[in-house]
């Protein structure tokens, strides 16, 4: 089966800076929901910017669904769906010229586009303000905003770049309800966080990068024995290096 | 219509609705703008002037001003926009869909041009009621015009894409274009100045844009009309070119 996203030896070098990604290759199967942990400037963000195009790869392959998506992009992309992490939104747009452009640029027609919009506005809890420029949206709404835009287009593949960063637990709740359910309808999902128990919960595979390089893969419990410890809190101290703050450990300073 | 169509059109309905959205300071401002250089230069200046080279002064000065019109308008349109969403980020939303650097180019540079076209010709069309402009050359005017357009559209591109921050677009305009267009021989003959002013402007390549504007409207010139235009073509032939290579390599624009 052709994997939903195939990256091969990928090497990022930015100009200033060392390397940010030292040939990395990962494979995500149709319908998984993968979890890519690792410390800040670990490297996956600039994983997300290289399969979605806003970062050139200096040497490696990314495959979506089979496509070339740096050279020849055009059929990777219409299948990939991101939210980033920053609040990205155009503060001269209203809600519905955001999700409507969106679709535009990825060439739904416009009965199409504007019987979308409505739906996701309402299952977002959005369609109130759809009139309103996103400038006036609460961080909240403008979380939810990015995530209706990343699937506006319907994609395959659904990068969620740390979504839940700075939202309330009833926010977090129901994006990971939503996430969850259209996971279960087919879309595979690829998702970076800082929130373990967001991973542990969601992911059916996890993957840890540190310094540019995957230096752990598999399930929650697999990448926990890998590291000789009993949870995925503790199999990541380990990776950072900060094994200290372990529950277990804590628990031994303070007794 | 095709995908790709609907993409471009997308692209460009998103410039063309960020300006209209502020038009009060996109099309009144510099509306307004040249009616004040009308009544400073055409009624106030112009009835002690009386003629120059053969026209109303008055009548000499329009066809300057509604280049000048289009050019800053095409110029602080597209670098305004394209540092603006680069501050935002919200150009992320443009630069991961399957639009081809071409589209992207396209579409912001014609979002300037527009604008241009609008205010030179609400400027025309007053100017024309006011103080009847003539139409000497009809299809010289419309080509001098329309490369003129494009060739500033094409500038405000590049310096938007260059710039990182506010002061790097307002320095462009302020000290490099306007001047160039005021001493391009907006408000006056270059043989009117006393050298060494006169074989100065003649390297000003404004002032053989202005020439063959005038040209088209008026019928005067004061240097080849066929040079003039050739140069032109050539200039913003390779400015374009210059442009898509940046779009292509993502130039600040990508990681």
């Amino acid at each position: 089966m052709t994997a939903a996203l195939q990256i091969t030896e990928l090497r990022k070098q930015y100009p200033t800076g060392p390397e940010a990604l030292k040939g990395v290759s990962l494979t995500i199967e149709p319908g998984e929901f993968f979890g890519l942990l690792g410390p800040n400037g670990a490297g996956k963000s600039t994983l997300i910017h290289c399969t979605t195009g806003l970062a050139s790869p200096s040497s490696g392959a990314i495959e979506v669904f089979g496509h070339d998506a740096i050279d020849h992009y055009g059929k990777a992309r219409q299948l990939v769906g991101l939210a980033p992490q920053d609040l990205n939104l155009d503060h001269f747009l209203t809600l519905e010229e955001t999700l409507d452009f969106h679709g535009g640029y990825f060439g739904m027609p416009k009965k199409e586009r504007k019987e979308r919009a409505a739906e996701l506005l309402d299952a977002f809890s959005l369609t109130a303000k759809r009139k309103e420029r996103t400038r006036t949206l609460s961080g909240g709404m403008k979380r939810r905003l990015i995530l209706a835009r990343a699937l506006m287009h319907r994609p395959e593949l659904l990068i969620l770049d740390e979504p839940t960063a700075g939202v309330d637990v009833e926010l977090r709740l129901e994006l990971w309800q939503y996430v969850q359910r259209i996971n279960q309808e087919g879309t595979t999902i690829l998702l970076t966080t800082h929130y373990l128990e967001e991973a542990e919960q969601l992911c059916s595979r996890i993957a840890f990068i540190n310094g540019g390089e995957i230096v752990a893969e598999g399930t929650s419990p697999e990448l926990a024995r890998t590291y000789g410890v009993s949870s995925l809190e503790d199999a990541y101290l380990e990776l950072v290096g900060r094994k200290e703050l372990s529950r277990a450990s804590m628990a031994e300073i303070s007794s | 219509m095709s995908a790709a169509q609907i993409r471009f059109f997308s692209l460009l309905r998103r410039e063309v609705s960020r300006f209209w959205k502020i038009k009060r300071q996109t099309v009144g401002a510099p509306l307004l703008e040249t009616f004040l250089y009308i009544s400073v230069f055409g009624a106030a200046l112009g009835s002690r002037i009386k003629e120059l080279e053969g026209f109303d002064y008055v009548v000499f000065v329009v066809p300057g001003l509604i280049m000048m019109a289009w050019a800053t308008n095409a110029f602080s349109n597209n670098s305004s926009s394209i540092l603006q969403q680069k501050f935002q980020r919200a150009i992320d939303d443009q630069l991961s869909s399957p639009s081809s650097p071409l589209e992207l180019l396209l579409a912001f540079s014609f979002g300037g041009f527009l604008r241009g076209m609008l205010v030179a010709l609400l400027t025309f069309t007053a100017s024309a009621i006011l103080v009847g402009i003539p139409i000497e050359h009809p299809f010289v005017l419309l080509l001098a015009l329309f490369l003129v357009g494009f060739f500033f559209a094409q500038l405000g591109v590049l310096v938007g894409v260059r710039a990182e921050q506010f002061d790097d677009v307002s320095f462009a305009q302020q000290f490099v274009l306007q001047p160039l267009i005021f001493l391009g021989g907006v408000f006056y003959s270059a043989s009117l100045l006393p050298e060494p002013f006169e074989t100065i402007t003649h390297f000003n390549p404004v002032y053989y844009m202005i020439g063959t504007v005038r040209y088209g409207f008026l019928g005067f010139d004061e240097e080849s009309v066929t040079l003039s235009l050739l140069g032109l073509l050539l200039a913003t032939g390779a400015l374009f070119a210059l442009n898509l290579r940046l779009f292509r390599k993502g130039y600040r624009l990508r990681a």
